[in-house]
């Protein structure tokens, strides 16, 4: 149970952060920004949660275990996966138009 | 499940797994003894009682079979109207009905039936046991899917058959533009097969985790049960929002309470929001079982190994997970900012990576091994070109722009049908012709399937590859003439003619699996010479699929190998020495025998229960609200029956499983399957707690405001009322560890207190659920609540009769832990609902 | 072949893609931006899947010795994350470069209902003009529709000019549509909404001249509140 938990870690992280970020922008939108989007502040809050999400994934690769086997790589492995999601799908924080 | 290793640790205890091999006894008296103990009831009264796998894994498959032909039929219709711009084929009405159940059909009564079907039957097989781990669920779960199924025929042939597509959009599906039964027959038919959906969900997840051959690791075990793992997981998490939403729209329809109602609070998008968080992971449960057929068959086909196989468990995670990231993909047109259309694009685009590195792993296979062109082989390599294209279009309608334009054209059919006909049905071809002589035990006729498969193949890309451009040259989707566009009437005539090329394929196919079951010559065992335990059995698979049970020993070997040392009773658990169904409980991650859990034997109460909902269900549709919360009361006498039936009795002394490995009964086991499978089904009933909680919350932000009336309540007495059921709840929590008949009392009283405090609060001091959504969405988190408070006090109660009847001894738990778990879970719902509805006072 | 008869076939072919709904002969910078953006993907889908199948096919042979990764990591991870990246870059940049902002467009309203469409724009004067099923708009600059709904769920699609917008029962959507000269551009509903769905079609009218002058247009239109 406990491997099956490392396992699940690192895109649990992202599926949290995706909805946080997600509903953060919705929370942010919905207060009545224009078309142009939200100011600098409601952003770079959205930017906060984003390198602060991405810093959290630094623990989670200490936990992961070392070695060649199988049940060693995998967890490895679900870490870079939660990573690398988090990265491609919330980088629009960015540079998209917010609202 | 305690006892499972760390990572580090898993390899230096890996060999505490081992267990002797038995002496070998004679193959006949254990084929014999087990028949006995194993197989259905005789006649047409057998059939209503089974409860085994096989059966009933089966019977899924073949009804799915029958309920994708009706959906073919239908598809034929749409075609022939579609044929010509004027078509006066069917009027647009009953047009409306029949894309609507072709859709729902072969999403819910075709593709996720079948795939439980197929999980179902081939599970236990695969991982060496001999059943599922909740034989009774199992049947329950196909009762209700033929049940729920029926009534949307049965509303099909009456002409009252759902009409407004197969994701439901409100307004259009709410009682004022929808008026009569036949949304009704949507919302409910499809919740009522949905029980099926979760049962089976919860079984297969238990299944694969506790019940693999002793010394089967999780990261050894065959591909299949991982991406069943991961399908189950899915269907755990993304069946819930479905479930609450249409519990939420069918209250709105009936009740008139106004969740998704602008003009009183509600909004129509939260209803997209909860359908898609369902409608797209269901793409990838329906895709992921296919998946793991292709994993299992392309490395026999090819006389090697998989290649990759932890890339490709990696590839199941992310696709499990990404996949909840993409539902917004479905409503790119409903006015989201370009950010989050931003985030769900990248997330979709995101997604076809693990699929990719499923796809170059199966080629990498081919390339690794040496491909023989049987017939599986043919359907393989029609997964190959339709999917790949399939997914490739699907990257083009990831691009926000280009999705603006191709949304709800026929570019989208063509390509969804190219994602579910090459993602689906051509891997469920090659499994059917790879896996028919395991069910049939006969082999093939040469040629029929060949030919099939080519005028499948031809028929499809001949209806579908040209429905891309009638997509991009502007034709809508679900619409049944097109007088002003002449230009679309060559496309869809040759879409109509080789749509019906298609059936006829489809017919070739079913007419080769009838000339092999009937017609076919007896075929050898284990035919393909594969390295797994679904081919260790004799063909046909006998009700008990192994006479022993594999061990380490067997893992290693081929079927071919393993077939007779296990017949001859080498392995664990041999025989039915004790004359009821036994079967081997091992650990999560290495398989470590636990104990021997007894499974129920053949029994009509399934049916029962399922017929019992079935009233309730057509009470609803029928608008007798009150004669159905009558009808509740058979189904909680019915569920108690059941519960009894999982009380400690007969012989609990501990079973000789091997020499030298004498393990307990479940009765007297610490860990379970009932438990594990509680604490599944609690995943999939928090997924539904907090569908609610994200309506909550998309209400009070997202929504365009629409005042909600005065409150009516009185803060004090409201604070009152809430601090009454918190203290009565976490004392019921707290009660059940004390473990004694007046704990088990106390916790009944605290429930029921709790339950007449909320009753109170909901009578005096709750709005009108019916004036704004706010007030109805409390309403119906009070209500999700208070059901989980009557469950808990009848739980309590449960224990309580136990504790009279004696049944809870140091040695055997009872239900008493089942009732821990479910308290401690109900405690922290009722806590967190109070939280936010005072956060939801508090900001307003 | 000879080049002659290659240049009719691609006529050919493109002529198939013609008519009025056709999200293929588009007439205005968006509907274009996104057409192009259709024609590089499906020329780069068709690369990958000759390139998918010839590996298929050159995997049936005698077993050849082959490296996991080559397969996971190289084509499985990396080859799809270039292509993916570029592609979804491309998209989210076209994106940025259509959506409605605000720059003092010309703003009209679509008002969708079962079955059929109210639009309202401004003369000269500032008041409103109404007309059913047929939506004037300037030629030759952006203009933003505001699209809101009676009764249940439409979509405001003018393929010709831009993608789609749900016209949403209790919201108010933007659109961008641009079109590059003046003309008659078909209009048709999207989204599934009842019996009348098929018929829910509606014209668009650009003009050269802004607002334009409509005496002479017969008496669908009415001035003033309805």
């Amino acid at each position: 149970m406990r491997w099956l938990a490392l396992l699940i870690s690192g895109p649990m992280l992202w599926a949290f952060l995706f909805s946080l970020i997600y509903a953060l922008h919705g929370w942010a939108c919905a207060g009545g920004s224009g078309p142009e989007g939200l100011d600098g502040g409601a952003r770079m809050l959205l930017i906060g949660v984003w390198v602060l999400g991405l810093i959290a994934f630094i623990p989670l690769l200490r936990l992961a275990p070392s070695g060649q086997e199988r049940h060693q790589r995998l967890p490895r492995m679900a870490v870079w996966i939660g990573l690398a999601a988090t990265i491609v799908t919330l980088f629009p924080v960015t540079v998209i138009t917010s609202c | 499940m305690t006892d499972i290793p760390t990572p580090a640790a898993a390899s230096a205890r890996a060999d505490s797994v081992h267990v002797a091999p038995a002496p070998a006894q004679r193959a006949l008296a254990l084929h014999r003894d087990l028949t006995r103990v194993w197989r259905n009831d005789r006649g047409l009264w057998g059939q209503i009682t089974a409860v085994n796998h096989t059966t009933l894994g089966l019977r899924f498959m073949g009804t799915a079979l029958v309920f994708f032909a009706i959906g073919g039929i239908l598809s034929m219709l749409i075609r022939a109207q579609l044929a010509t711009h004027q078509g006066a084929f069917l009027d647009t009405a009953l047009y409306n009905q029949i894309f609507t159940m072709h859709g729902s059909i072969m999403m819910f009564l075709f593709a996720i039936p079948m795939l439980e079907g197929l999980g179902i039957w081939l599970l236990p097989k695969l991982l060496g046991t001999r059943d599922m781990a909740f034989p009774r669920l199992t049947a329950l779960g196909y009762w209700c899917y033929l049940f729920g199924g029926l009534i949307m025929l049965t509303a099909l042939l009456f002409g009252v058959a759902p009409h407004d597509g197969w994701f439901m959009y409100t307004p259009l599906s709410d009682a004022t533009h929808s008026p009569g039964i036949n949304a009704d027959v949507w919302l409910l038919g499809v919740t009522f097969v949905e029980i099926s959906a979760v049962a089976a969900a919860v079984e297969i997840t238990v299944t694969i985790l506790r019940q693999r051959a002793p010394g089967m690791k999780l990261t050894e075990m065959p591909l299949f049960a991982w991406y069943m793992l991961g399908t189950s997981a899915m269907m755990l998490v993304g069946f819930p929002p479905l479930i609450a939403g249409s519990v939420l729209l069918e209250l709105e329809r009936a009740f008139g309470w106004p969740f998704f109602d602008p003009t009183r609070g509600g909004d129509p998008l939260l209803w997209q929001h909860l359908f898609w968080l369902f409608g797209h992971p269901e793409v990838y449960i329906i895709f992921l079982p296919a998946a793991g057929v292709m994993s299992m068959i392309i490395p026999v086909m090819c006389r090697t190994t998989i290649l990759g196989y932890g890339a490709i468990v990696a590839a199941i995670l992310a696709l499990v997970f990404l996949s909840f990231g993409l539902w917004v993909h479905h409503m790119f047109t409903v006015g989201i900012p370009h950010m989050a259309l931003a985030f769900f694009s990248a997330a979709s685009v995101l997604v076809a990576v693990p699929t990719a590195v499923q796809v170059f792993a199966w080629i990498g296979t081919m390339w690794k091994g040496h491909p023989q062109l049987h017939l599986p082989m043919y359907h393989i390599c029609g997964f190959f070109l339709t999917f790949v294209m399939g997914g490739l279009t699907g990257v083009m309608l990831a691009i926000v722009p280009f999705n603006w334009q191709a949304h709800d054209t026929a570019f989208v059919t063509a390509h969804l049908h190219y994602v579910l006909i090459g993602g689906f049905v051509f891997p469920m071809m090659a499994a059917a012709t790879y896996w028919l002589p395991l069910i049939t035990g006969k082999a093939r006729i040469r040629g029929v399937g060949e030919a099939a498969f080519w005028v499948i193949l031809l028929g499809f890309h001949g209806t579908f590859f040209i429905m891309h451009l009638t997509g991009l040259m502007g034709m809508p989707r679900r619409i049944d003439v097109y007088p002003d566009n002449p230009e679309w009437v060559w496309l869809n005539l040759t879409s109509s003619i080789f749509s019906f090329v298609l059936t006829i394929g489809f017919a070739m196919f079913v007419l080769d699996l009838i000339l092999q079951a009937t017609l076919g010559q007896r075929t050898r065992r284990d035919p393909w010479d594969a390295p797994t335990l679904d081919w260790a059995m004799p063909v046909p698979s006998p009700s008990y699929n192994f006479a022993s049970l594999p061990i380490s020993r067997h893992l290693g070997q081929s079927a071919r190998d393993a077939v007779l040392s296990l017949a001859r009773g080498e392995g664990a658990l041999a025989g039915a020495a004790r004359g009821r169904r036994e079967l081997l409980v091992t650990s999560v991650g290495v398989a470590r025998p636990h104990h021997v859990a007894i499974l129920p034997g053949n029994t009509a109460l399934p049916l029962y229960l399922s017929a019992s909902i079935g009233v309730f269900v057509l009470m609803m549709l029928a608008g007798q609200y009150r004669l159905a919360a009558l009808a509740l009361v058979p189904v909680g006498a019915l569920i108690w029956v059941w519960a009894r039936g999982m009380a400690p009795a007969g012989d609990l002394r501990a079973v000789e499983v091997a020499p030298n490995l004498n393990l307990p009964v479940h009765h007297c086991a610490q860990h379970s399957l009932a438990r594990t499978g509680l604490a599944a089904v609690l995943v999939a009933d928090g997924t539904l707690f907090v569908s609610l909680l994200f309506g909550v919350a998309f209400l009070s932000v997202v929504t365009p405001a629409t005042p909600p009336p005065a409150a009516g309540a009185d803060t004090v007495t409201s604070l009152v009322g809430l601090g009454v059921i918190g203290i009565a709840l976490v004392l019921a929590a707290l009660v059940g560890r004390l473990n004694t008949r007046s704990a088990a009392a106390l916790g009944l009283g605290a429930n029921l207190l709790a339950l007449a405090a909320l009753l109170w609060l909901a009578f005096s001091q709750m709005d009108d659920p019916t004036a704004h959504a706010r007030d109805a969405l409390r309403a119906a988190v009070a209500g999700y609540v208070g059901l989980h408070m009557l469950v808990a006090a009848a739980m309590a109660a449960f224990v309580l009769d136990q504790f009279r009847r004696g049944e809870i001894t140091p040695q055997t738990q009872g239900a008493l832990g089942a009732w821990q778990m479910w308290q401690h879970f109900t405690t922290a719902v009722a806590l967190l609902a109070a939280l936010v509805l005072i956060a939801q006072v508090g900001v307003s | 072949m000879t080049r002659p008869a290659l240049a009719l076939c691609a006529l050919c072919l493109l002529a198939a893609c013609d008519g009025p709904l056709s999200t293929l002969q588009p007439s205005g910078p968006i509907a274009t931006e996104i057409a192009w953006l259709w024609w590089a993907m499906l020329a780069g889908a068709a690369l990958i899947t000759v390139f998918v199948l010839g590996l298929l096919a050159m995997g049936f042979g005698a077993p050849r010795k082959t490296q996991a990764r080559v397969w996971t990591h190289g084509l499985g991870l990396w080859f799809s994350m270039a292509i993916l990246g570029s592609v979804l870059g491309a998209g989210l940049w076209v994106g940025e470069r259509i959506l409605p902002r605000d720059d003092g467009a010309v703003t009209v309203q679509a008002h969708a209902f079962q079955w059929g469409w109210e639009f309202t724009h401004e003369d000269a004067n500032g008041a409103a003009m109404r007309s059913t099923d047929l939506l004037h708009i300037p030629a030759g600059q952006p203009v933003d529709v505001l699209i809101t709904s009676e009764d249940v769920i439409h979509s405001f699609w003018v393929p010709q000019l831009a993608g789609k917008m749900d016209a949403i029962p209790g919201r108010t959507n933007r659109a961008r549509l641009k079109a590059d000269t003046p003309g008659i551009y078909d209009g048709i509903c999207a989204e599934f909404c009842g019996v009348g769905h098929a018929h829910m079609r509606f014209t668009v009218q650009a003009h050269a001249d802004w607002p334009p002058d409509l005496s002479d247009e017969g008496t669908e239109q009415q001035e003033g509140a309805p």
